[in-house]
């Protein structure tokens, strides 16, 4: 009896029934040429299994892990911005990035007991979206015809490199709080917050001429901006098309 | 979706996020074998790590997809063995085809001082079309039952072991 090489294969994988398997082994048993080309199969597969094998036991690369861990970091209250938007220049020192992210930090803490409430922020999948008054403010609000007494104060407005929409906003309810924001699927996604001086928060003009906005946001912004800021009437179609790009 | 006056979802988050760090849990035990998959795959350590980094990413914006009935370790070799397509095309796209194999010895990472056996093993998995060597990956690397790996291909089981056997002929005579 012949088999074809398609089912000595599968009995050298055990991927067959027990009838089919018994059959194999009795053809085996009698025919040397047949329990050769088993054995082939085996070690075939033994050789190529093997070859690979030590992959198992190299040490994993540090850059595998790292996205893995995030996770652990958020945990601990310091909600990391998101891998890979740079919200720094590259020109930035290393500093500035330091002392945003433990602003951040700071920032997250001041607001975490309302976390869970009706705060400016909420966090999903690893980031921290706006929510309640502050993405109101983000989806509705026109700098261009803002009173200066809104509690929120939109800055510029802008297309990111990547052709999401990213504004720049201050905060002074409760906090005087700085921060940039960019709009994706879910909602506006920080990726800078900072505690801004107070005597400045309480200024009303935002212009980017004399901006008041703290210089690691106006960096964040002069990193990630394509072409210039959105003028009013750029402002308000893209307020229309629901900041889509 | 909005973002406002959803104080509902905290609940929906608290539970999103707990199966998301349970998935990075899981991930990270995964990461040998993914390695190695993504290994008979580019074969050159450093494009092999790209490969699971790709396929990390890929997987925590989009692990909402993973059915609570599939296994996390198939799901995962299936968005490796995409990216490795990906990739694949878009090296033909841009006119680097890969590496004839006579040069695979000479550009095999100088890194892994692999004894010559192995390397003739990768010559001959290099050599091997796209289809066939991710069956033999999956089916003879991996372990993987043929339902199992046919599953993650998205073909019938017929496929899977015709392209296995094609596979396993080339290599034996490769080998020989």
């Amino acid at each position: 009896m012949d088999f074809s090489d398609e089912i000595l294969m599968a009995y050298a994988d055990e991927e067959l029934e027990p009838a089919q398997r018994a059959a194999i082994e009795q053809a085996m048993a009698g025919d040397p040429e047949i329990a050769r080309r088993v054995a082939a199969h085996r070690a075939l597969r033994e050789r190529i299994r093997g070859a690979y094998e030590p992959v198992l036991r190299e040490a994993i690369p540090g850059r595998l892990l790292e996205p893995l861990r995030e996770r652990s970091a958020d945990r601990d209250n310091v909600i990391p911005l998101r891998r890979g938007a740079r919200p720094l220049g590259r020109s930035a020192s290393r500093w500035t990035a330091l002392a945003a992210s433990l602003l951040l930090g700071a920032v997250i803490a001041l607001f975490a007991d309302r976390l869970g409430g009706v705060g400016p922020f909420a966090t999903r999948d690893g980031r921290l979206l706006a929510r309640g008054a502050l993405a109101t403010a983000l989806n509705r609000q026109l700098a261009s015809s803002q009173g200066p007494q809104a509690p929120v104060q939109i800055g510029v407005s802008y297309r990111a490199k990547d052709g999401e929409y990213c504004r720049t906003f201050t905060l002074r309810n409760g906090a005087a709080l700085a921060g940039l924001a960019c709009h994706d699927a879910q909602g506006w996604r920080m990726q800078m917050l900072v505690q801004a001086p107070a005597e400045r928060a309480a200024g009303a003009q935002y212009r980017r001429a004399a901006s008041p906005l703290p210089s690691a946001i106006l960096q964040a912004v002069e990193a990630g901006i394509s072409g210039e800021p959105l003028d009013a009437r750029e402002e308000a179609r893209a307020r229309s098309s629901g900041w889509r790009p | 979706m909005e973002e406002n006056g959803r104080e509902d979802r905290t609940s929906d988050i608290t539970a999103m996020r707990e199966s998301n760090e349970a998935l990075r849990e899981e991930i990270v035990s995964m990461l040998p074998r993914l390695r190695r998959f993504a290994r008979a795959l580019a074969r050159n350590t450093h494009d092999a790590d790209d490969l699971v980094q790709i396929a990390i990413e890929r997987a925590l914006t989009r692990w909402q997809q993973l059915r609570p009935d599939s296994n996390p370790l198939s799901w995962l070799f299936g968005i490796l063995r995409n990216a490795w397509l990906d990739e694949a095309r878009g090296r033909a796209r841009r006119g680097r085809l890969f590496a004839p194999a006579e040069r695979a010895e000479q550009i095999a990472d100088p890194l892994t001082s692999a004894p010559a056996s192995v390397l003739v093993v990768e010559d001959a998995l290099a050599r091997l079309p796209q289809e066939q060597r991710i069956a033999v990956a999956l089916v003879l690397i991996e372990g993987l039952s043929y339902a199992e790996a046919a599953e993650i291909l998205g073909v019938p089981m017929g496929t899977l072991t015709s392209r296995l056997a094609r596979g396993r002929a080339a290599l034996q005579s490769l080998l020989s």
